[in-house]
C-alpha cells in the first residue's frame, strides 16, 4: 500500500501556544484512520492544516507522493481532500441542494446554476455511496444525523477520495453513530480514505484500521488497529488512566429540593414543546435527562430558571412555589444553572473573569447589592473561585475568551457552586472540555452531591450521564419516555429509549421505584 | 384560513395584482364614506410611483447589502452621494451619464462602508451613521467649490419619460394612440373606474428610470436566487464561515454586496436630483434611505416584498403631497381600521390573544380618531411608514426572516 498523505514535520505556533510540534502523520490509502487526543492536543489544528484552513509554520506535506502546500481549502478540494467539521458547516435557511453545490456550483452560461444538473450528479453520488437526502428540504428542518450526512455528500459532491471527519460522533446518539459507521464502511469500500478524530475510545477501535495519538501537539504513536485496548490508548492520550464518571455510594435523602409537577410548555406556534411533565429531585440526588437535543431538555431546563413561560403546571423549589417569580428571584432564591452554550448564555467573552464570575450573582454577596457591584468582594470571590476550582488563568482581569474551553466551564461551574445553590441544573456541564477538566467537573458535582445540592443534568454523554446520576429520566418529544436506573442501563438502552425505539408505559407514576 | 393558503399557492403574478386590487378596492370603499376622492385619483398614484421609486432603490440596494450579512444603515448617506453626482454628471456629460455616475458616487459609499465593516469589522451602525452624516457634509462642500452654492446646483438634464402606447395615450412615430385609461376613468363607474385612474398614473408619465427599477425585481431574484453569483453572496449572509469552507471568498462576496448596495442607492438618489427636482438641492432626499430600509424588512428581504413595501410608503407621503387640508390622509384611518380589523380576526383564529388585543386597541384609536376629526396633521403622513414598520414588526416578525448572520462581524479563518 502507498501513503496517500504524509505529514512529516509539520509545526503550528500560536501566540503563547505550539498548537502542532514537529507532528508526523502518514496515512494509506483505502483505510479509516483515526486521530486521537485530548482537547487541546492539537487534533483539529492538524486536520485544519491538512484542509488549508491553516497553513503550518514549518513542515511538509505529501498527498499521493507528490509535495503541496495548501493556501486555502480550495486547493486541498483539488488535490480531493475534504472536511466535515464537527459544528456543520451549513446554512439553515437554504436547501439541502444549495448547500452541497456551493461552491462547486454547475454553472450555465450567464452564471446560472444548473439544478438539473446539480440534482443528477446529487443523485448520482448518493446512489455510489447509499446516502440518501431530499435535495429541496430546507437545511434547518433536518435531523442532526441527515445534516450531518448532507456535509458528507457536500464533500463527496467535489469528488474528494480522502474525507476528514472532525469529530463526527460527538453530535449523535448510538443508532445514529452505528448508521455514520456503517456510511463510513461503504465509503471505504468505495475507494475512499477516511481520517477521523475521535475522543471515544471504544469508537476508534470499533472501525478504524489505524490509530495516531496526539498528546500536547506531539505525535505520541501510530498504531495498528490490531490487539489494541482502550486502556492502552487511553494511557497514551493521557498519560494515565482514563478518569470514570462514577458516583459510588448514594447521597439521595427525603428532603425534597425540587418538584415539578404536570408543566407544559407551548412555544409561539401554540404546540407543547414539553408537556405534563412530572419530577422530583430529593437533596443529594442527581436526576440525569437523557435525550436526543431538540426533545425538550433545554425547555425544561428554560421552565424551571423561568426564561420559558410555563403553560400550565406548577415548580416548587423546597416547598415554595415558584412558579411565577422572575429568574432574579429563582436564582436569588438558590438555582444554579450551568448553561448549555457557554459562549452564548454563560460568560461575556470581552468581560474580564471577575466580572464573569459575578454573572447571576451579581446583586448577591460578596459580589454586589442591590444596586451596587462590590469590586473588592467579586474579585476576592473570583480568586477564591481560581484557586478552588483549578482555573488556570494568569490572573482574574483577563478576558473570558483567552481562557481555554475547559477552564472557562471550571470558571462557571465554580461561581455557581460556590453561590450554595440549593438546586444546580447543569446542560452538558462537560461539552467539549478535554478529559482533565472533565475529571474536575465531576469531582465538583460529586462533592458537592455529597453535600446534599440536587442537581438536575442534562447530558449528550451517554456514560457521563450514566455514571453521575442517580436516576435517568429519558424524553422524546417533549415527553417523559422512561425512568431508569443507572445502575442496570447500558448507553444502547438508552439510545432505544432516546429514539422511541423503546419505550415505557407512564414513566410518570412510578417514581418511588427506583429513586431510592 | 383556507382563503390564505389558497392565495399564497397562487402564482407571484398573479397573487400579486390581486393584493392590489383588494387594496384598491378598500380604497374604494373608505372613499365612497368619508367624501374624498383623492384617495385613488391619477395624481396620487403618479406622486406614489415618484416616492416609491428612491424608496425601492435605496431597499433593493439594503437587500444586496443585508442579503450578504451587512446592515447598510448607511443608504441614506450614499442616495445622498447619488444625488449630489447624479447631477454634477448629468451637467458635466448628459442626462444617462448623470445616472451612472450617481451610481458611482453612491457605489463610493458603498465601498467606503464596505472597507469599515469588512475589513476593519467597524459594527455596522456605526458606520452606516458615519456616512450619513459624512455625506451631506461631502455634497455641500462639493457644491460650493464646482457651483460656488452649497446647497443647490444649476438644473440638470433628465433621461425623460414614457407613455404607454394603448392604455395610457403614448405616441408611437408621431401617432398618438388611443388612451382607454382616461376614457374608463372619465366614465366615472365605482372601483373599475378608480382601478383605471391609479393605473394611468403609473403608465403615463413613467420615468424611464422606474421602469428600469420594477424591471429589476425579476432580475435581482434571478440573480439572489437562480445564479452562483447569488448563492454565495446568500451564503455570506447566512453562514459566512461554511462558505468559506468551501473556499469561497466571503471578503470579496461582502464587498460587491455593499458596493452593489451604495450604487443602487446612488441610482435613486440620482433619480431624485435629475428626474423629480432637476437640480440637486440638499435636503430633497427626505429620508429615502432610511424609509429604503424599512421597505426592506417590510418586505422580508425580498424584491418583490420590498416594491410591496416601496409603494405602499410612496403612496402615504404621495397621497399627503397634495393633501393640503389633510382629508385624504383622514381617510386612510378608516383604512388603518379595516386591516387592523382584519389583522384581529387573524390573530384571534390563530389564538394570538396579545396580538389580538393589540389590534383591537390600535384600530379601535384609529376609528375613534377618525370619527372624532376631519382632518389629520402633516406629521401623521411623515411617520405613518414608520408606524407601518413597527406593526408589521409588532405583528408578523415571526414570519420576517433576516439573513442568519446579519450584522454580525465576520473573520476569516474563525
Amino acid at each position: 500500500m502507498s501513503a496517500v498523505i504524509e505529514l512529516t514535520g509539520i509545526t503550528k505556533r500560536f501566540p503563547g501556544v505550539v498548537a502542532n510540534d514537529e507532528v508526523n502523520l502518514t496515512v494509506e490509502r483505502g483505510e479509516i484512520h483515526a486521530i486521537c487526543g485530548e482537547n487541546g492536543a492539537g487534533k483539529s489544528t492538524l486536520m485544519k492544516i491538512l484542509y488549508g484552513m491553516q497553513q503550518a509554520d514549518e513542515g511538509t506535506m505529501k498527498v499521493d507522493g507528490e509535495v503541496v502546500t495548501f493556501n486555502s481549502p480550495n486547493d486541498a478540494i483539488d488535490a480531493g481532500i475534504g472536511m466535515v467539521h464537527q459544528h456543520f458547516m451549513l446554512a439553515d435557511q437554504l436547501t439541502v441542494l444549495e448547500n452541497v453545490v456551493l461552491g462547486a456550483e454547475p454553472v450555465r452560461v450567464g452564471g446560472a446554476i444548473d439544478f438539473k444538473e446539480a440534482k443528477a450528479h446529487l443523485a448520482e453520488v448518493g446512489a455510489d455511496y447509499g446516502l440518501t437526502i431530499d435535495p429541496d428540504d430546507m437545511v434547518e428542518t433536518l435531523e442532526v444525523g441527515e445534516r450531518q450526512r448532507v456535509e458528507i455528500i457536500k464533500v463527496l459532491y467535489r469528488g474528494a477520495q480522502i474525507l476528514i471527519l472532525d469529530e463526527p460522533t460527538a453530535v449523535l446518539v448510538p443508532q445514529e453513530v452505528e448508521a455514520l459507521f456503517d456510511n463510513m464502511r461503504e465509503l471505504k469500500a468505495g475507494g475512499a480514505t477516511i481520517l477521523f478524530i475521535d475522543h471515544k475510545l471504544d469508537e476508534v477501535l470499533e472501525i478504524s484500521d489505524s490509530i495516531t495519538i496526539l498528546r500536547q501537539g506531539k505525535t505520541v504513536a501510530t498504531l495498528k488497529n490490531d490487539g489494541v485496548t482502550a486502556h492502552d490508548l487511553a494511557e497514551l492520550m493521557v498519560g494515565s488512566e482514563l478518569p470514570s464518571p462514577e458516583t459510588g455510594e448514594s447521597t439521595v435523602t427525603d428532603h425534597v429540593a425540587l418538584s415539578v409537577r404536570d408543566v407544559t410548555v407551548v412555544d409561539d406556534d401554540g404546540r407543547s414543546v414539553i408537556e405534563n411533565i412530572n419530577l422530583t429531585i430529593h437533596k443529594g440526588e442527581i436526576l440525569g435527562i437523557a435525550g436526543v437535543e431538540g426533545n425538550g431538555q433545554a425547555e425544561l431546563v428554560d421552565a424551571i430558571i423561568g426564561t420559558a413561560a410555563i403553560s400550565h403546571g406548577i415548580v416548587e423549589l423546597l416547598g415554595t412555589d415558584i412558579t411565577s417569580m422572575s429568574v432574579r428571584k429563582r436564582r436569588e432564591s438558590g438555582i444554579a444553572y450551568v448553561p448549555e452554550d457557554r459562549h452564548h448564555e454563560g460568560l461575556m467573552l470581552q468581560a474580564p473573569l471577575w466580572e464573569n464570575a459575578a454573572l447571576g450573582h451579581q446583586t448577591q454577596k460578596p459580589y454586589g447589592s442591590k444596586w451596587f457591584m462590590n469590586r473588592d468582594g467579586a474579585r476576592a470571590q473570583t480568586e477564591l473561585i481560581r484557586e478552588q476550582f483549578d482555573v488556570r488563568t494568569p490572573n482574574i482581569d483577563v478576558a473570558a475568551h483567552a481562557l481555554s474551553g475547559g477552564n472557562q466551564q471550571k470558571l462557571i461551574i465554580g461561581r455557581e457552586l460556590t453561590s450554595d445553590p440549593s438546586l444546580l441544573l447543569a446542560a452538558h456541564p462537560t461539552r467539549g472540555i478535554d478529559v482533565g477538566a472533565q475529571a474536575a467537573v465531576w469531582e465538583q458535582i460529586r462533592d458537592a452531591r455529597a453535600a446534599g445540592l440536587a442537581t438536575l443534568l442534562i447530558s449528550a454523554d451517554l456514560d457521563e450521564l450514566i455514571g453521575l446520576s442517580d436516576t435517568i429520566v429519558v424524553m422524546l418529544r417533549g415527553r417523559m419516555v422512561a425512568r431508569l436506573a443507572p445502575s442496570d442501563v447500558t448507553p444502547r438502552d438508552l439510545g432505544a429509549y432516546m429514539t422511541g425505539a423503546a419505550s415505557q408505559d407512564e414513566p410518570n407514576h412510578d417514581q418511588r421505584r427506583v429513586v431510592q | 384560513m383556507g382563503i390564505l393558503q389558497k392565495l399564497h399557492a397562487l402564482p407571484a403574478w398573479i397573487r400579486w395584482p390581486l393584493y392590489a386590487l383588494i387594496g384598491i378596492f378598500l380604497l374604494t370603499v373608505v372613499q365612497s364614506i368619508s367624501g374624498t376622492d383623492r384617495l385613488t385619483q391619477v395624481s396620487t398614484s403618479r406622486e406614489m410611483l415618484r416616492w416609491a421609486v428612491p424608496i425601492f432603490l435605496a431597499g433593493l440596494g439594503g437587500l444586496f447589502s443585508e442579503r450578504a450579512g451587512v446592515v447598510n444603515i448607511g443608504l441614506e448617506g450614499m442616495l445622498i452621494l447619488g444625488m449630489w453626482f447624479g447631477a454634477w454628471g448629468s451637467i458635466e456629460y448628459g442626462a444617462w451619464w448623470g445616472l451612472v455616475i450617481g451610481m458611482a458616487g453612491g457605489g463610493l459609499g458603498g465601498l467606503l462602508h464596505a472597507i469599515a465593516t469588512v475589513t476593519f469589522q467597524v459594527d455596522h451602525i456605526i458606520s452606516g451613521v458615519a456616512i450619513n452624516i459624512l455625506a451631506p457634509a461631502i455634497a455641500r462642500y462639493l457644491s460650493d467649490e464646482i457651483w460656488a452654492s452649497p446647497t443647490t446646483s444649476p438644473r440638470t438634464s433628465s433621461v425623460g419619460d414614457l407613455d404607454v402606447p394603448f392604455i395610457a395615450g403614448g405616441s408611437i412615430f408621431g401617432w398618438e394612440s388611443p388612451d382607454v385609461l382616461l376614457e374608463i376613468g372619465k366614465a366615472e363607474w365605482w372601483f373599475v373606474s378608480d382601478v383605471a385612474d391609479l393605473a394611468r398614473g403609473l403608465l403615463r408619465g413613467t420615468h424611464w428610470v422606474a421602469i428600469i427599477a420594477v424591471l429589476l425585481v425579476p432580475a435581482t431574484t434571478w440573480l439572489i436566487w437562480r445564479t452562483r453569483f447569488g448563492l454565495r453572496l446568500r451564503i455570506a449572509g447566512e453562514n459566512p464561515a461554511a462558505g468559506e469552507a468551501q473556499g469561497i471568498n466571503i471578503v470579496r462576496y461582502k464587498y460587491v454586496a455593499v458596493i452593489i448596495s451604495g450604487a443602487l442607492a446612488g441610482l435613486g438618489g440620482a433619480f431624485i436630483s435629475t428626474e423629480l427636482s432637476g437640480l440637486f438641492q440638499g435636503g430633497n432626499s427626505a429620508g429615502r434611505g432610511f424609509i429604503g430600509l424599512a421597505a426592506l424588512i417590510f418586505g422580508n428581504w425580498r424584491p418583490g416584498g420590498v416594491l410591496a413595501g416601496a409603494l405602499l410608503f410612496g403612496y402615504v407621503f404621495g397621497l399627503d403631497l397634495k393633501d393640503l387640508d389633510g382629508t385624504a390622509s383622514h381617510a386612510l384611518l378608516l383604512v388603518n381600521t379595516v386591516v387592523l380589523g382584519a389583522v384581529l380576526v387573524w390573530a384571534l383564529k390563530r389564538r394570538r390573544t396579545t396580538d389580538a388585543v393589540l389590534a383591537g386597541i390600535l384600530g379601535s384609536a384609529a376609528f375613534v380618531w377618525w370619527l372624532s376629526a376631519d382632518a389629520v396633521p402633516s406629521w401623521w403622513s411623515n411617520i405613518l411608514p414608520y408606524v407601518l414598520v413597527l406593526l408589521v414588526l409588532v405583528f408578523f416578525s415571526q414570519r420576517l426572516r433576516a439573513p442568519a448572520k446579519l450584522g454580525e462581524p465576520y473573520r476569516k479563518g474563525s
